[in-house]
């Protein structure tokens, strides 16, 4: 169905990430085939080289043969690919073109010209199938990202093509839209569809997949089965930056102590020692939390959608904020950073502070970090963040966060990763006590989520506290002391990371996906 | 806490009474000229009233009864205030209230007609209509992507704002230049990567191919569209020959 012969390809913009370097490999029908490896691999490149992007969109060499269903894709024009390949990408908010859902999904029929009949027939059963009717006639805009990412499914599945090309589809995406995702690759499976999925975070899809192609710089390093995969040692899926294939794997991550060490090491950067001692954190001593009393929200004529009995947090430490979509987390984070009026009060042994004060007392790293970064460079950013600049304190904390060589670049042209370093250490800079943070993980391999992980940490020690939104487990048991659990906007459970804590958060995970 | 942009809805109405959206652009056009633009002069005043009440009339028969009362109350009262104050004679104070009560009048109607025309039309519909009125894909393809970008760009905006809300940048807080380039270089840079993320997408679905392109709304002239039409050449019409003196 697809081959790939002696494929090279280097994009003409002069990124040398995602370079191919003699990739060859050939696709049966049906079957479902999972490309992974580090940001830069090219995983994204083979999804691109499949639908046509490159080179017909992004220019590039290509040297050597793509071909899909007899079609060389270097001389075939985009449209007359379409009807043969369905492509779904990383970010829900980018991919749809028109306004409501229901102009969405015929959206692709439309532009192939069929007859009107055949679409309204087919609309009505990808509706059935994908248990979307709930969905019709919305605007796209008010849709959450899983559901936006359901009716991107959707819409590519009208048109029946063959093949389905899917690059990093849960990026955005927490574990109950995650499982949603799911079942979809299964229905494309049993329907026989040929699939392509590039993609960082694994476990979800080791009952989907029947071949995992690993790439590293490029090159195809290994080919094999899910089950020859976890067979893997750790220390070459590391090297590989592979996500753990399934989440019982994640047991054996070193205890929390340990881990910290670890993912210092994963910093490349002379990173202060910690001054705590080894050894599980304690549970936290009743002078050293922060409580959080009173959060409630409700939007205009709704029920609250926030209600939480009083809870306290460590005051140095990481805390996980995780629950199911609509459990209420960014609303929390909304109350708690002061950005939205609410009577909740967070309080210490010394001082409380109300909403308003919050505003000048929290520092939020926001989902899309694009939205965060608003200086002319990496310097000015974390002089804008520091109460008062201080060029040679901004310096040393550049140096810390391995940032140094980066801070003349603006910070938007970086790459994700260090978009999210950035990020946390003008959260540093900004020296403010609490510091909030939204998904900061989503979209990143093993190497930038440690490097996150490791980040959480260097705050934490600096005796911040730190409150961290997520639906990444690997986060949780590397960089993470406490767990706030929230469900329906009241507490479900508030525990620490002890090992009865790790196997807790670790079954609430396997639970939902 | 998102601010309301173009197309803004939870729904597409489509209850009751439904107009072709080449009638709406007609009605958009016709109130846009001949009450805010004021063609015809001050004769036209009853033909004002009819036109302004129609856009109200069309939202309370697609189901928005509470927006088209909360609209007809301000006409009303704007209306009111010009009748009453006209009687009073002169003075600075009558005279700007006069002015402003004039003003709110003419524009509020064109605003519910826009308001009517966007939040009733699917981006579908719309680019049903421009092609039943044969207008080029050059103009069509670039309104409806405006559809789509303009909510795009108000969304991007509205959550770096919040972000600069919560790191104290404010306008005012020293350079005026300074704030506005870190609002806008953020707002433009993001709105112009999900510009070209969507334009990829939308060519893996068949954008641009040369192939005559269907359309699943359902578009027409009924009774309704033909009152509207009907009613818009009456004003024009009566605009043309109050102009030429008859």
């Amino acid at each position: 169905m697809i081959t790939f012969d002696d494929v090279s390809f280097r994009y003409t913009n002069g990124d040398d990430n995602n370079c191919l370097s003699h990739v060859d490999f050939t696709i049966e029908r049906g079957q479902a085939v999972l490309f992974c490896g580090a940001s830069g691999s090219g995983k994204s490149t083979v999804t691109r080289l499949v639908n046509g992007l490159a080179p017909h969109y992004y220019n590039g060499e290509i040297t050597g043969r793509v071909t899909v269903d007899g079609l060389d894709i270097a001389t075939t024009e985009l449209h007359q690919l379409t009807p043969k390949v369905g492509s779904v990408f990383q970010n829900p908010r980018s991919q749809f073109f028109t306004v409501d859902t229901d102009s969405e999904l015929v959206f692709a029929c439309e532009n192939l010209g069929m007859d009107v009949e055949d679409i309204l027939a087919r609309k009505q059963t990808t509706i059935a199938q994908f248990g979307i009717s709930s969905l019709m006639g919305r605007n796209i805009f008010k849709l959450s990202g899983g559901e936006k990412q359901k009716i991107a499914c959707a819409s590519v599945s009208l048109h029946s093509p063959d093949v389905l090309v899917l690059d990093e589809p849960s990026s955005n995406l927490d574990s109950a839209a995650m499982e949603d995702l799911r079942r979809i690759l299964l229905l494309w499976k049993a329907q026989g569809k040929t699939l392509l999925i590039a993609e960082h975070r694994l476990h979800f899809l080791a009952e989907v997949v029947d071949r995992v192609v690993c790439l590293h710089e490029g090159r195809i390093c290994h080919d094999v089965t899910p089950e020859e995969l976890t067979r893997l040692p750790r220390e070459e899926r590391e090297v590989l930056g592979l996500r753990p294939l399934t989440l019982k794997d994640l047991d054996n991550t070193p205890a929390t102590s340990a881990g910290r060490d670890h993912v210092r090491a994963a910093l490349p950067a002379p990173v202060p020692a910690p001054a705590r001692a080894p050894g599980p954190t304690p549970a936290p001593a009743p002078g050293n939390v922060v409580t959080l009393s009173g959060f409630r929200y409700a939007y205009r004529k709704h029920e609250p959608v926030l209600d939480m009995e009083s809870c306290s947090l460590p005051a140095a430490g990481v805390t996980a904020v995780i629950g199911r979509n609509g459990a209420g987390k960014s609303t929390f984070a909304s109350c708690l950073s002061g950005l939205v009026r609410n009577p909740g009060l967070a309080s210490t042994s010394q001082k409380a502070w109300k909403w308003r004060e919050r505003l000048t007392q929290c520092f939020m790293v926001v989902q899309d970090v694009n939205h965060q970064l608003f200086g002319e460079s990496v310097q000015t950013e974390i002089l804008l963040s520091q109460p008062t600049e201080d060029q040679h304190a901004a310096e040393e904390l550049l140096d810390a966060f391995n940032l140094l060589s980066l801070k003349d670049r603006h910070p938007l042209s970086l790459s994700g990763g260090e978009k999210q370093r950035v990020a946390i250490a003008s959260a540093i800079a900004s020296e403010r006590p609490v510091v909030i943070l939204d998904e900061p993980t989503s979209g990143l391999d093993l190497r930038h989520m440690r490097q996150v992980s490791a980040g959480l940490r260097m705050l934490a020690d600096r005796g911040r506290t730190v409150i961290v939104i997520t639906h990444d487990p690997e986060l949780i048991l590397t960089g993470c002391d406490h767990v706030l659990h929230l469900d329906k906007g009241s507490v479900a459970a508030n525990y620490p990371l002890d090992a009865a804590g790790r196997r807790r958060v670790l079954r609430f995970f396997t639970t939902t996906s | 806490m998102r601010p309301a942009g173009l197309g803004e809805r939870e729904k597409p109405t489509h209850r009751g009474v439904v107009l072709d959206p080449r009638s709406k652009l007609l009605l958009l056009a016709t109130i846009a000229t001949i009450v805010l633009g004021g063609m015809g002069g001050s004769q036209m005043l009853w033909m004002h009233a009819v036109l302004s009440s129609l856009p109200l009339a069309m939202l309370a028969f697609s189901g928005r009864f509470v927006a088209a009362m909360i609209c007809a109350a301000a006409f009303g009262a704007a209306f009111f205030v010009q009748a009453a104050l006209v009687a009073q004679g002169s003075g600075t104070g009558i005279f700007v209230l006069l002015l402003l009560s004039g003003i709110f009048s003419r524009m509020l109607p064109a605003i519910v007609a826009a308001h009517y025309l966007v939040t009733t039309t699917t981006v579908s519909e719309f680019v049903a209509g421009m092609h039943r009125m044969h207008a080029p894909d050059s103009i069509v393809i670039p309104l409806s992507v405006m559809f789509r970008f303009i909510p795009t760009v108000v969304e991007e905006a509205t959550s770096i704002q919040q972000v600069m809300k919560m790191r104290g940048i404010r306008v005012g807080a020293g350079h005026p230049r300074k704030m506005l380039e870190y609002r806008l270089v953020p707002t433009m840079i993001c709105s112009a990567r999900i510009g070209e993320e969507l334009s990829a997408a939308a060519l893996t679905r068949g954008l641009g191919a040369p192939i005559a392109r269907t359309n699943v709304s359902h578009i027409g002239f009924a009774i309704q569209d033909w009152i509207i039409a009907a009613i818009c050449s009456w004003a024009f019409i009566a605009a043309s020959l109050s102009m030429i003196g008859a």
